[in-house]
């Protein structure tokens, strides 16, 4: 008899994932009125310390699988390790992030373990009739479908910021098991070698809650640093227009819009940027939109749940101070 | 006496020039074999379609050079090079005519003519010839590559027309004749010759010469098939086999033919022997690269250089192909050979990736500068968009920003993903009626996504239903049936998506019984006029310009007239090169009183706005950007506007103002906005 709930932790730098954690409270929950225990696999090297770390957050017991080649993410290694510890254990539910590990990694397991997969779920709950029933969004948000499976395991991946932290409990203890990592050569396609990543101390756009973006309207690179500010103080990501990339002011990385990242955050403040449709089909589905810009005609506006027409270098330190004021 | 003269005089022998001319055809003629099985490599194909068009082209493109001599250095430097040759030729075939099939036609008028015309037309293609050198060779235009063929088929030309020369020098100068002064050019020769030479000399010059330009005229021969000479034939070839109607129209793929196990092409092989024998008929000319918005732009893509890289790869393939079989044929093992042969490149080097880079395939904006341009008729796009389907449909390896416009048109029938059941408001927002609502509607109405969903796009379908309503129109829309065309897909190679979105809009308008569709679109317009026709969607269809212009010609749309303004109109790629719409745009904005200022790229040679192709929904990584080169040659005319009449154009066009920062002296507006104002 399949049981147990399986969260597939994700750990970067030997810190556990955001989302991770995210899923480690609502799984808690969940196991708790299933009765199932709730189970933190972790792969990596050096992780024995990340263990008390998904106790605190509500694992029942952690599997640890520590060797140096699942140090560093790799498509076929991790495949390979989790697939033999999910058919090994037969959980009931196996769930990820819908990370860009999660969209790499989910849809190999499904095909390895043969069963269906929910993507990009926005939502988790369980039923008298059915174990697990997951919310998605389709037609771009315009509705919502209910997935459920009848096959063992079901496999989920789930939206960051889907759910919310529980506080940590350190009292918490889980049983610790080790695995050995046992991968098949054919599974060795890839070796990473070298990850070049910009030092950043602020959140990923894609992960953050809070987004301040510039635009045109920033006139220059050496004016993001009050938009830095700003993000500083409320602890937001910053982001940038398509024609501050184009004018080389931010990088690439930076970009929200159709041909750059596409974000949803609870919070999107636009300072000095138009709304052109490229743009709003990257952060469209922000739950609120704040603008900030000169021309009240500007299509931002049109779209936007609070509007500012001024001058963005007048109204953004303003902004900064005032939240200063508020958040310690 | 008549006028004429001796054709064998002063030689002996001269039956050795048989023997020479039977080895000079045995050359040429194993060049053509040799290059005909090359084009058997591909696939079969009928180009033998229409014979009295292909005739007119010949003679248009081919004698005529309409195509070359838009490029009036080049074009000039060439039309010298061909009529020179050309009455040349005739020359010799009369000569050929006298002395070997004893015709006696080489005396009296002919004689003289033949004499006037050789020696006239000879000095131009010598001069040509040399200006032809000094470009290659110390100009160094940036489109042409130089190889061994270059410098002997000019060095060869040259030495065939310098003897040709001399020996009528030596004849003159030795036994001169009354008509001597028509043979201009010989007679200036003879001059110095007979001043320096004695008779006996002259007669042992004129015999060394004689047979040194018979040997060279047999060498042309022989080294045709094998060298860029080949192209006066190959080119004709290709203008009469060249597409007419309609240009790129992606073939069509059946995805219910289930036996279908590849879509795309990434072998050579897979292309037809057409795609082939192009590869032989470039003539490395250039005019493709030199009008290719990607290359200019600083991109890796040169057109000029994927063909010359295919042709590099099917002389590889022949020689591999070649070397299989004899191996194959030692170990008696023919068939096992023969299976492995197919469907893989034997050459071991993979068309996709290894001979062209996939980004390459990725930077064409489909523009189709490069097949305008080019004398021959060598299609580059088709290649393009067949290869781009085997990426995405096999491999799914295309650029990342492409799968979130497919995802979007595929769940919500628009590149940006905004909710399907949003896209009548605005119009239904301005008093539009939708089909449902008005069954009855003369036209329909197809704003196409941008015209629906963009805002700075909507003041053009506001502007264009307040002119339709004031010359009064009946037209409705498909609201939110209609989804978008696909045009972007298709080109991207999404063959699959873009056969959904069309094989549903097709079903909504054939379901209404429309029959006459306006819209404001080129990407849409030529995707409705030209490729729906494929999936059974015929229907008449209308740019806006063009309707526009018929009303106001009609009198049912009166516009006032506002003299002082300027405006340069950017010719959409889309309307001008794929469907020839390049007067009614410029026709109406004369209408309303603005002054036309051209840019340096106008009409055929239009300069892409760098969205076409898909490449709406890319980066730009490399180089710079065309929106900006192109906006730059709107700023350097001074004028009030840039007119367009396309939404992929007013967007890129309209960036580029704002990124430039010239919004306050030039203006980015439809040939609808501006007409709006004159209401």
């Amino acid at each position: 008899m399949a049981k147990g709930i399986f969260i597939i932790v994700e750990q970067r730098n030997l810190e556990i994932r955001k989302v991770s954690l995210e899923l480690l409270s609502q799984g808690r929950k969940i196991a708790d009125q299933t009765g199932d225990p709730l189970v933190a696999i972790i792969l990596g090297q050096g992780i024995d310390g990340l263990a008390a770390t998904a106790a605190a957050s509500g694992a029942d017991k952690v599997i640890l699988v520590d060797d140096a080649k699942l140090a560093d993410y790799t498509t076929g290694a991790y495949t390979s390790v989790l697939n033999k510890i999910i058919r090994k254990e037969e959980p009931q539910a196996v769930l990820m992030g819908n990370t860009a590990i999660g969209k790499d990694l989910a849809p190999r397991l499904a095909q390895r373990l043969g069963v269906g997969l929910a993507s990009d779920c926005t939502g988790m709950e369980t039923d008298a009739a059915s174990f697990l029933v997951f919310k998605r969004p389709i037609y771009a948000g315009k509705a919502f479908e209910y997935l459920t499976s009848n096959v063992r395991p079901i496999l989920a991946t789930v939206r960051p910021n889907t759910f919310a932290l529980a506080a940590p409990d350190a009292s918490r203890s889980a049983e610790v098991v080790k695995e050995a990592a046992d991968i098949d050569a054919a599974d060795l396609r890839a070796i990473l070698k070298e990850v070049a990543i910009a030092a950043s101390k602020r959140p990923d756009l894609t992960e953050a809650n809070i987004i301040v973006s510039g635009g045109r309207g920033m006139k220059g690179p050496e004016n993001y640093v009050i938009l830095e500010a700003l993000a500083d103080v409320i602890g937001a990501a910053v982001g940038a227009s398509r024609a501050a990339v184009d004018s080389g002011w931010k990088e690439h990385k930076f970009q929200v819009g159709q041909t750059g990242k596409t974000v949803a955050p609870t919070l999107y403040i636009a300072c000095g940027i138009s709304g052109a449709i490229q743009h709003l089909a990257g952060m469209g589905s922000s739950k609120f939109i704040v603008a900030i810009n000169k021309d009240p005609e500007a299509n931002i506006f049109n779209v936007a749940d609070y509007g500012i027409v001024g001058d963005l270098f007048d109204v953004v330190p303003v902004l900064t101070e005032e939240f200063k004021k508020i958040v310690k | 006496m008549a006028a004429t003269r001796e054709v064998y005089w002063n030689i002996e022998g001269e039956h050795w020039l048989y023997l020479l001319f039977i080895f000079a055809l045995i050359f040429f003629g194993y060049g053509v074999y040799k290059r005909v099985q090359l084009w058997k490599l591909g696939q079969p194909e009928n180009r033998w379609k229409d014979v009295g068009q292909g005739i007119k082209d010949i003679i248009v493109y081919g004698l005529g050079h309409k195509r070359i001599l838009k490029d009036p250095y080049p074009g000039l430097m060439h039309f010298g090079i061909f009529i020179g040759f050309l009455f040349l030729a005739f020359a010799t075939a009369i000569i050929t005519l006298q002395a070997d099939f004893h015709l006696e036609i080489f005396h009296g008028w002919l004689y003289l003519f033949i004499k006037l015309t050789s020696n006239f037309f000879g000095l131009i293609a010598l001069i040509a010839i040399l200006v032809a050198a000094y470009r290659r060779y110390i100009q160094k235009p940036d489109r042409l590559d130089n190889k061994p063929d270059d410098a002997i088929t000019l060095g060869l030309l040259f030495t065939i027309l310098i003897t040709g020369f001399l020996i009528q020098g030596v004849r003159i100068a030795t036994i001169p004749d009354p008509w001597s002064a028509w043979a201009f050019v010989g007679q200036w020769t003879a001059i110095p010759l007979k001043a320096m030479l004695n008779e006996a000399q002259l007669l042992s010059l004129h015999r060394f010469l004689w047979w040194f330009h018979l040997v060279l005229a047999m060498a042309f021969i022989g080294y045709f098939s094998h060298s860029k000479l080949f192209h006066i034939l190959l080119g004709l070839a290709n203008q009469f086999m060249r597409n007419r109607g309609p240009i790129g129209i992606p073939e069509l793929i059946d995805f219910e033919d289930e036996s279908i196990e590849t879509f795309g092409k990434s072998q050579l092989r897979e292309f037809s022997w057409k795609a082939l024998f192009n590869t032989d008929v470039c003539l490395r000319c250039g005019r493709c690269q030199d009008n290719c918005p990607a290359y200019l732009s600083g991109k890796h893509l040169s057109p000029k250089r994927i063909i010359q890289d295919m042709k590099v790869l099917m002389e590889e393939t022949g020689v591999a192909l070649e070397a299989a079989k004899e191996k194959a044929t030692s170990v008696h093992a023919d068939g096992e050979a023969a299976a492995a042969s197919e469907g893989e490149e034997p050459t071991g080097r993979a068309l996709i990736g290894e001979v062209i880079p996939e980004d390459d395939l990725w930077a064409c904006t489909t523009c189709r500068s490069c097949e305008q341009q080019c004398p021959v008729f060598v299609e580059h796009v088709d290649k393009t968009i067949d290869m781009r389907r085997n990426l995405v449909l096999m491999e799914t390896r295309f650029p990342g920003e492409a799968q979130l416009a497919f995802k979007n048109m595929e769940n919500n029938g628009n590149p940006w993903g905004i909710g399907w059941s949003t896209r009548a408001d605005y119009l239904t927002g301005v008093g539009v009626k939708t089909f449902a609502e008005d069954p009855g509607a003369e036209y329909l109405y197809w704003p196409g996504c941008s015209g629906a969903f963009d805002a700075r796009n909507q003041k053009v379908s506001s502007a264009l239903v307040k002119l339709l309503n004031a010359a009064g129109v009946r037209f409705a829309i498909l609201g939110n049936e209609e989804k978008c065309c696909g045009d972007s897909a298709r080109k991207l190679g999404n063959e699959y998506l873009f056969f959904s979105l069309a094989s549903e809009n097709i079903e909504a308008m054939n379901g209404y019984g429309v029959k006459k569709i306006i819209t404001q679109c080129p990407h849409c317009y030529n995707l409705l006029k030209n490729e729906y026709p494929q999936f059974g969607g015929k229907f008449e269809v209308i740019h806006h310009t063009e309707f526009l212009l018929d009303l106001v010609k009609s009198g049912k749309l009166k516009l006032s007239r506002a003299a002082g303004k300027s405006v340069t109109y950017h010719d959409s790629c889309y309307l001008g090169r794929y469907n020839q719409i390049y007067e009614q745009p410029r026709e109406l904005l004369k209408t309303v009183g603005l002054s036309i200022k051209e840019m340096a790229h106008t009409g055929e040679k239009s300069f892409c706005c760098g969205a076409g192709g898909g490449r709406m929904w890319l980066e730009e990584h490399e180089g710079l950007r065309i929106n900006e080169m192109r906006t730059d040659e709107a700023i350097a005319v001074k004028t009030d506007y840039v007119g367009t009449a396309c939404p992929f154009c007013l967007t890129m066009i309209a960036d580029g103002i704002a990124a430039r920062e010239v919004g306050e002296q030039l203006k980015a507006l439809d040939i609808a906005e501006i007409l709006e104002q004159a209401l």
